[in-house]
Formats: C-alpha cells, structure tokens, sequence
C-alpha cells in the first residue's frame, strides 16, 4: 500500500489542494481508508489528510437555539464525552459509544463515517434518525446543504461531488414542548466491543408532557444499500402515547420499519436473520425505553 | 508437621511480567540479526488443482530477491506426524495453505513483490470438502504419502478403545440417549503471529533458529529429519513466545522452508506470517462429528457409552490426529461408567488440517458427554446435578481404562458449583419474557501430571548457586505465557531462602539446556516443578555438608531462609553465598550445581491404550448461568462458577490468570469463534469476521480452587492449564437448553441458530428442535 500524503493545515490550503490534485482521497481518522486500499490498492494516490487543518467550524461543536453543529472532524470519541448530546441525543451518544474500541474512537470521525456510507455505519445510522442537515463545502469555498436522507445514494455512494468535502452536520434542537425523549441506539452484533453492526436501528422520540409522541425519528443499519430512515414508520406514531401504546400498534410500527429493510445475505448473518431481528428490536423500543 | 510455606501459595507477580508489558520483552518479531534477509512464501490460489507448471524467472529477476525456492529445489523429507506432508508442494495442491514458493529477499516489501511475479500454472480440481464425500469408494486418493493401512485410502487414522461388556449394559439401561454432535473449526489466533528466523552457518554447516516452538527437543529432532541434518547440528533458542495454548506443538512448513532459504542463501533469514496468514496457515481445533449413544439404569447410574468419531483430518496430518488419545480418556474414566466402546476415524479432505489445541479434543467429548447427561437425567426424570453427583469420580478409583486417581476432587468440585451457583433454584423466566435465563452444569476429567505418550515424558534440570548467592536454574522446561518460570522461581525461592530476584531461569537454548519432552498436556510445573525439587535436594546435600563443616557440627538439620543456612539446633547460621564462596575455593573445591532428571511416575499405555497414563489427574466442574435475548439470540454469559481440583494452589495470580483466560477461551468455542470455510477456502480469515470475545465481553468468573494434595505433585499440585476451558463450552450449552428448551447439538450457538430454532418452535410448540437440523 503505497500513496502520497499531503496535510493541509487552513481551509484555503484544503481548498488549493482539491483543486490542484488529480487523483486524491480525502483522509481524516482513515479507520475505513485503509482497510480500503489494502483490499484495493490505488496507484499514484495522494491522500489529503484532514485532521490536520485547523478549523474550528471543521473539527468542533457549536451550540445556537437551532440546535448543534457538529464539524465533519469531530470524532466518535469527541461525541462520547460530549455531555450537550448525552443528555439531548442518546442515539448519537450511544451510537458512538458502540462504534469499534476506544483507541479507534480517538480518531474515527463523523465525516469518516458518513462518507464511507457503510449501510452499517453505527454514527449515519443515528443522524439519520436525528434528521441531520450535511453542509458541504466546495473547492470554490461554497456552501451546499443536504438532507441526510437524500446523501446517501447507495452502497458506499454519496451526494457529495468529486471536489466536495463534507464540512459539518447540523441536529435540530428538540421540540421546545418535548418533556420526555426516547432516544437510543440499538446494535445487534455478537460481540460487545469491536463489533460491525449486523442489525442496528436509531430512534429518537419525543412526547409531550402525557407522553403524546411529537416528532418521532426511527433509521435502520445494516438492512438495506444504505442506511434508511424510515419515515412511514415515523409519521404512524405521531399522536400515539409512547406510554400505552398498544400492543398492535407497536408491531404495525415495527412492520413498517421492516418495510425499509432489503437486507443481504452475507458471513455475518443471513437476510431472514436480519429481518427477524430488526422486527424484534423495532417493537422492543417500547419495552425497555431508554430515555 | 508439613513446614509452613513462605513463597508457595503466594501471589507472585510474573517473572516476565514487566518485560512483556514494557515492550522490552524480544519477540521473534524483534530479532533482527546481520546481513539478514526476509522470506515470504506463496501459497495456492486453488485448495485442489493439478500445478502443471511454476515459473519463477520474473521474481528471480526482481531487484533486491536473493533466493526463490521450489519443490524441485529442496532436497528435503517429509514432515507431520505420519510424515505425509511435503514442506513444499509439487504436482498438486490440496489445501489452501499449501507452500508452492518461497522467496528470501533484502526487504520484507521486495519479497512480498516477488510472489506477485510467480507464475503457477493450475488445473483446478473439484476438491473433497467432507467426510463423507471422501470416503466414498470412487473418491479420489487426497494424500499419496501414505501406508493405505486402513480399508479405505482417505483414511489417515483410526483409533479403538473398550472396556466392560456393553450388550449387556445395554440390557441393564433403562434409558438410551443417542445423539450426533458437529463440533467447528476454532483457532488459536495467538496474539504474535508465527515466525522464525533461521541461520545456517556454511561454514560449520549448522543451523540456528529462533523459533516460537512449544517442544524444542522434539522439534530439533523433526527439523533435522525434515533437512537430513543431525538433530544436534540444529540449535533452537525461544525468544519470548506470545502465544501457544498447542499451535506450536507441530513443526509448519514454514519453518523448514525458511531454514532452506538460509542454507540456499548463506545468510539468515526470517519469515513473519502477516494476520492473514495466521488465520489462514496455522493450525485449527479439530472439528468432528461425535456420535454419542449413552445408558443410564433405572437408579441413574451410568452404564454403558457407545462412540463413534468422524473427524475431517484435512490435506495432512499432524498431532491433531492424535487427540482421540485424550477424546477417549474423557468418554473412559469422566463419571463411573461400566463399559465403553470407542472408535474413531480421521479422514482426509481438501481442507485445512488441524494442530493441537489447549484442552486436545477434550472441549469436544466433554460437550457431547455432559449434553447426554442432562438429556439422561431429563428422561429419567432426575435432578441433573443429582445424576452427577451420583456418578462422579471417587478417590482411590480405577477406571476401566487403568486411570488410577490417587486423590479426587471430582466431588467436591461439583457440590461446590451447585452450591456457589445456586444450581437448584429455580431461575424464573416467563412465557413471553424477552430474556430467558438458564443454567447448566458440567465437568472434566485432564491429565494433570503430564501424559507419557513419549517414550520419556520427563524433564531434566540443572542448578547452581554462584559465590554472590544467586541461584540459576537451567529447565528443559520452558515459558509460553503460562508463567512456569515464575512457578520454579519461587519454588527454588522457597526451599533455598534466596530472594526472588537472584533467581534466574534459563530455558531457551537447546545448547544449554537439559531435555524435556515439552509444554503441552498442562505438564509443566507438574514436571518441571519435580524436576527442580529433586536438584534440589542434590544440591542441598552438598550444602549442608559444607554448612556443617564451616557451622562445626555433624548434623544436617538445616532451615534455609534469608539468603542464610540456619542450624535448627543451634540456632547458628552462615550466609549461604559465603558457603557455597567456601565449596568452591577451598578444598576440595566443588561447584555448587546438581542435575536432576524427573521421570513421572506414569506408564506408557499398552496397545489396548491402557494404563495410567498420567502422573495424576486433574478435575473441574463449572457451573454457567447464561441469559438469552429470544429477540436477537444473542446468549449473554451472566456468571461463571469454576470449582477446579489443582491439587495445590501453587501461585494463586498465575492460576486464576490461567482459569480466566480458558474459561474466555472456552465462552469463544461455545457462542462465537468459527474459522468459516467454504470450498476449502477460508471465509473469514480476519479478527473482524473471526468473532474472538473481547475484554466487554467478559462475564463474571469466580473461582474456587479445589486442593486434594497430590503426592506426586510440587506440594500436592496437578496441571492446570488446559482444564479451565474444557466444560465451559459444555456448560454454556445445557444452561441455554436450560433456559430455552431447545436442544443444542452444534457449536457454536450463534444468534441466528438460536432465533430459527425459536421460530421452528413458534409455529409448532410440540417440536423438539435442535440445531443440528437447521
Ligand atoms: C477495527 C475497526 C472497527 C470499526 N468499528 C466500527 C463500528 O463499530 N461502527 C462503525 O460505524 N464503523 C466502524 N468502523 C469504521 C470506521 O471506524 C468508521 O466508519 C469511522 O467513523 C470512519 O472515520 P475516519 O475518520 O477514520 O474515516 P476515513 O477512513 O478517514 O475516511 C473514510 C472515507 O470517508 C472519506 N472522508 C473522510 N472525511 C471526509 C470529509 N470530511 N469529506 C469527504 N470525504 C471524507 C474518505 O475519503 C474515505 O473515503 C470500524 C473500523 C475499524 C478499523
């Protein structure tokens, strides 16, 4: 495996470096990059390293009454120790927290997994179901936003153009009229830690003060060519009591969840393994509600 | 009275602990020698093809590549247990390992890229991919290396084992449980990876290697066979080893092949397996089918056993083959039981061949053995840790196969799990619960003083004191991980009053030291422990005289504590440097060293394999509490109770290192590790898809050591090292067909095995589903 690294170290020696290189890769954590090139080596690649340009907009967090802004450096270990999205957003918490091993936590990046758009990518499978905003910066210097129901366009394919980078992602704040939220992230895999998702569904509901669900927000992992957000299965529960709901109704949301899923057979697990589960999980997150 | 231990029993921590934590520790990886080159090798594309032709000209060619090497260049024998293995292959493959090239070059990269300019012609075969397929009577002949002893030319062994009269225990059975295990492939995975690195010197002609081997002696001797060379001619030294539990009980093809690239080169070589490697080219647990047909009288005593054992051998043979010895001990003499028929078979498939592997075929009969039991106990309607306590092995007992248990702690291990555990209670988990919880029970039977299936299953010591006190102890014995060295130290410490820290242990020169079969069969301290204790009651000897010479007395009642020989009745003492300083420098100037070579007390079993084939015996029984998600099927391991008769608690720190990590071992083998193959191909050969536990995955262990003090043992102790992962598989079994219903007849317990048996049974609740069949 062999390649040139360039490390640009401001956002306009980032962007002279999009628009100078040819043949290039964006690197930022390259958790996935390597493992990449060492199944597919790249001749004459250069790779831009990411993590060194310093940029706050680029590596940190920001806060404003719209909600958080999080740069497309911001690790999975930055997301962890984050108490704003420990408390407000436990999917994208726990998301993290599940993603491989501390040591891989410290330099594994949101924009990393986003742009790998691994159908199994624990932190897309999250923002998903926050409905996250993708701001995408140009090598001209612009500006573009994109849903991120709408950035992943298939196995490993993205939105973005060739010479685009993505900048940040942006979580609207909750509901002011929210009292209770249950948010969480469930990863089906057989080991603890070190685990790629074999299932994994993101939920992020939140209910007035009698526990009338408000917005509700549901994706589903490793189910399907990318990571899904399932929006019918989101709209049946608007109105519905997260308390009492009934007993049907759960598994109607969880079929619908299901009709997202278009899952493979592969060493992991086989397709009816997949379905099977991702019902079961579907209708458990009001089992064992995790707020 | 017994002399009060000062060092035995306490926790000691590791003699090569803070090297190995450092990363001062020198792994084979480490060494790097003059004007050395780097070897790579290449391996089939296809696990069965005719090679038609190799052509290595391009690679010979590359810039930087000294030596490449094929088949038509080595004049070499073969190797493996029954020799059926060539080091490199000519005219065919059979197996996804296969060593068709090697390259020794200037750097690792340049050789890596000369492998790439190999040429290899194939014609790809079809390949035998199981048993049954290869013992059909039109199959192919898979290895040509063979006698064809047997009555089909697939089969590389067999072995037979009886005792008692089983028809007629058949008659006395009130109930008969028979049933067919599958059992996987399982890999060591050792955190360093295989390597070598190997120097011939050209001009005395020999050899010098660096090798990870787990036998140094019996490894010289299979080298130098493999290179027509004299054993004494090969030197072996073991730099530190990361990681054994039986992979480097055989000699690989690796290890010649690099040794030729040395001898063909003239300067040394070394060979590094990536991860990849590992996975793919080193050896497996043995997967097989166990047919297990169990009786049981109307009292619940068990009565007869009937097995028949397919295993798939792979392309070649190695010690793997041999593990029905240990197989049939565990179906023999593991509870009492009136009569025992045994057979198995190893038979030849294009698939990887197994190796050794902590526990040697053990894990595998413990778990069809202890399922049987609970499905005997469920149809006799009796309490399952009843029928086990009933059964269990006693002090004093001869079992049918000549296993004779001098001491016994079969008993007191199972009513300790059943009590610690709370075996009895009733776990309650309700019709439509989510989480399921269940519990089971099992037990092991181990050599726990070595196996003599040498001619020698002895260990040799030297040892000596310097003028400074400092004691050295030269062991045939050696260090895999598993603390040995630290084990001898302080029994050395213990019975000569030196500190710890002027206590040396040298153990990894074959120039150096005496010769010792080897570290498997959990033998070690056992062996290696009565080896040293018998130096040094030589070398005392000698002390005590000198002692009582320069202290003026003529007894030899003599305590030796802080570094001084104190007379226990005058109470006078001297420094024990300073009398060993006066053996050597005043007449008639004598070293002070003594050897001792310990032979166990054992007996090589008769062709009928009987006898007592070990120095004692060691026992276990663990008590799993599992609960299961019926969402996922994912089983989570609440708590493990392991009660383990260890004879003696010689270092509790070592031990319960040794306990947890089998017990994680065992927790792998029964719910997540399988080397998956498809068409003699390696599905998963990566810690990614190779499911290994990580430390989150760690349940809750406790442990209580049994101690029976064992005569034959270092201060009563047994072996340890392989039991702890034995019943666990066993035990996680009946605890999920505890808490499921379901009957388990495969490993490993995979989510989706669990999930489809609970949907076969969701659409017909009367189903017996097991998971065989699915
Ligand atoms: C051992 C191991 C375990 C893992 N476990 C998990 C897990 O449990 N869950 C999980 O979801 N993932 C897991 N991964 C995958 C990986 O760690 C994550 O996807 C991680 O978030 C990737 O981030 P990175 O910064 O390392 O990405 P990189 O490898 O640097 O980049 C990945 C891809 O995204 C592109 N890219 C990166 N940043 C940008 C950007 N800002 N704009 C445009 N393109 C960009 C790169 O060009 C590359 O194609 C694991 C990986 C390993 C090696």
């Amino acid at each position: 495996m062999e390649f040139n690294i360039i490390s640009p170290k401001t956002k306009s020696e980032l962007l002279a470096a999009i628009r100078r290189e040819k043949h290039f890769r964006f690197g930022a954590g390259c958790t996935d990059l390597l493992m990449e090139l060492r199944k597919k080596p790249n001749e004459n690649l250069t790779i831009i390293n990411l993590s060194k340009v310093i940029d706050a907009q680029f590596t940190g967090i920001k806060k404003s009454a719209k909600g958080l802004r999080l740069g497309a450096l911001f690790t999975a270990h930055n997301i962890v120790v984050n108490e704003e999205i420990q408390t407000g957003f436990s999917a994208l918490h726990n998301a993290a927290l599940s993603l491989a091993s501390n040591q891989i936590r410290q330099v594994a990046t949101i924009g990393g997994n986003l742009c790998t758009a691994s159908p199994s990518g624990d932190i897309s499978c999250a923002l998903t179901a926050l409905e996250a905003e993708c701001e995408i910066l140009s090598a001209a210097g612009k500006i573009r936003t994109v849903p991120i129901t709408s950035f992943f366009t298939g196995v490993r394919q993205t939105a973005l153009k060739k010479n685009e980078v993505l900048y940040g992602i942006a979580v609207s704040a909750n509901k002011k009229n929210a009292k209770n939220i249950f948010s969480n992230f469930i990863k089906v895999g057989t080991r603890r830690s070190m685990e790629c998702s074999v299932v994994s569904l993101a939920y992020h509901i939140q209910t007035d003060e009698n526990g009338k669900i408000i917005k509700a927000g549901a994706a589903l992992g490793a189910s399907a060519p990318t990571v899904r957000f399932a929006k019918t299965a989101c709209e049946f529960l608007i109105g519905k009591n997260f308390n009492t709901i009934s007993q049907k109704d759960k598994e109607d949301f969880a079929a619908k969840v299901l009709s997202y899923a278009s899952p493979i057979t592969d060493i992991r697990a086989t397709a009816w393994y997949r379905k099977e589960v991702l019902f079961n999980i579907s209708k458990s997150i009001f089992e064992n509600p995790c707020k | 009275m017994a002399k009060k231990l000062k060092v035995i029993g306490t926790p000691v921590p590791k003699h090569d602990a803070n090297i190995r934590v450092t990363g001062k520790a020198i792994y084979g990886h480490d060494i790097m020698l003059p004007c050395m080159l780097h070897g790579a090798i290449l391996r089939t594309e296809h696990p069965s093809a005719v090679i038609e032709s190799i052509d290595v000209s391009d690679a010979k060619k590359l810039p930087g590549v000294i030596c490449v090497i094929t088949a038509d260049d080595a004049d070499v024998n073969n190797i493996g247990y029954k020799r059926d293995h060539p080091i490199l292959k000519k005219g065919e493959a059979n197996c996804t390992r296969d060593e068709i090239a090697a390259v020794a070059a200037e750097t690792k990269e340049i050789a890596l890229n000369a492998l790439k300019l190999i040429k290899v012609k194939y014609k790809v075969r079809k390949g035998i991919y199981n048993t049954d397929d290869a013992l059909k009577v039109n199959a192919p002949q898979i290895n040509k290396f063979i006698s064809g002893k047997f009555e089909n030319k697939n089969i590389a062994e067999k072995f037979h084992y009886e005792h008692g009269n089983l028809e007629e225990q058949k008659k006395k059975s009130k109930h008969i449980i028979s049933r067919k295990f599958t059992l996987p492939r399982m890999t060591h995975a050792c955190m360093a990876t295989s390597n070598i690195t190997a120097s011939f010197n050209m001009v005395d002609k020999k050899l010098l290697l660096y090798s990870s081997t787990q036998v140094p002696f019996l490894y010289q001797r299979d080298m130098a066979h493999a290179l027509k060379m004299n054993p004494s001619d090969i030197r072996v030294i073991q730099p530190v080893i990361g990681g054994g539990f039986g992979s480097k009980l055989d000699m690989h093809p690796f290890e010649p092949i690099c040794a030729l690239l040395s001898m063909k080169t003239g300067r040394p070589v070394q060979i590094l397996y990536s991860r990849e490697e590992e996975f793919i080219a080193s050896p497996i647990r043995q997967p097989m089918e166990i047919e297990l047909t169990a009786g049981v009288d109307n009292k619940g005593n068990f009565t007869f056993r009937e097995i028949n054992i397919v295993k798939d051998n792979g392309a070649y043979t190695s010690w793997g083959a041999t593990t029905p010895f240990v197989i049939m001990q565990a179906f023999s003499s593991l509870y009492k039981v009136k009569a025992v028929t045994f057979n198995s078979t190893a038979v030849y498939t294009n698939n990887v061949f197994a190796g050794s592997f902590r526990g040697y075929g053990n894990p595998q009969a413990t778990f069809a053995l202890e399922r049987v039991i609970d499905l005997l106990a469920d149809e006799l309607g009796m309490d399952k840790a009843a029928i086990r306590l009933l059964n269990a092995n006693e002090q004093g007992e001869t079992t049918g196969q000549g296993l004779h248990f001098e001491t016994c702690g079969h008993k007191e291990c199972l009513e300790t799990v059943i009590s610690k555990s709370k075996y009895s209670k009733k776990r309650t988990s309700k019709e439509g619960d989510r989480y399921k919880i269940g519990i089971g029970l099992a037990s092991m039977l181990h050599v726990g003083g070595g196996a003599k299936i040498y001619r020698s299953d002895g260990c040799g010591t030297i040892l000596k004191i310097d003028p400074y006190g400092y004691c050295t102890i030269i062991t045939g014995s050696n260090e895999i991980g598993q603390g040995s060295e630290t084990v001898l130290a302080m029994i050395a410490a213990e019975e000569l009053g030196i500190e710890l820290k002027k206590i040396k242990v040298i153990n990894t020169d074959t120039d150096v030291k005496p010769w010792d079969v080897g570290v498997h069969a959990s033998r070690t301290s056992f062996v290696a422990g009565n080896s040293l204790l018998g130096a040094i009651k030589i070398l005392k000897e000698k002390l005590n005289k000198k002692a009582a010479e320069l202290l003026k007395t003529n007894h030899s009642n003599f305590e030796y504590s802080d570094n001084k020989i104190i007379s226990l009745k005058s109470n006078d003492s001297i420094a024990l440097d300073k009398v060993v300083r006066e053996m050597h420098f005043s007449e008639p100037n004598e070293l002070a060293i003594a050897d001792y070579f310990y032979e166990p007390s054992s007996k090589f079993q008769d062709k009928d394999f009987k006898g007592n084939v070990s120095g004692t015996y060691a026992f276990a029984s663990q008590a799993i509490e599992v609960e299961v998600d019926t969402y996922t099927g994912n089983v989570k391991v609440l708590n493990v109770y392991v009660a383990q008769d260890v004879g003696r608690v010689l270092n509790p720190l070592l031990l319960d290192g040794q306990i947890e990590g089998g017990v994680i071992q065992g927790v792998g083998y029964a719910l997540t590790e399988e080397l998956l193959m498809n068409e003699g191909k390696i599905m998963n050969p990566n810690f990614h898809n190779y499911k290994m536990l990580t430390a989150a995955d760690v349940p809750n262990i406790h442990f209580f050591p049994v101690e029976t003090i064992d005569k034959e043992g270092p201060y009563g102790a047994k072996g340890v090292g392989e039991a702890s992962l034995i019943p666990t598989a066993a035990a996680i079994s009946n605890a999920v067909c505890n808490a499921l219903g379901l009957e388990i007849l495969d490993l490993p317990i995979t989510p989706e095995k669990i999930l489809k048996a609970l949907s076969l049974r969701s659409t017909n609740s009367k189903l017996k589903v097991n998971t065989n069949s699915l």
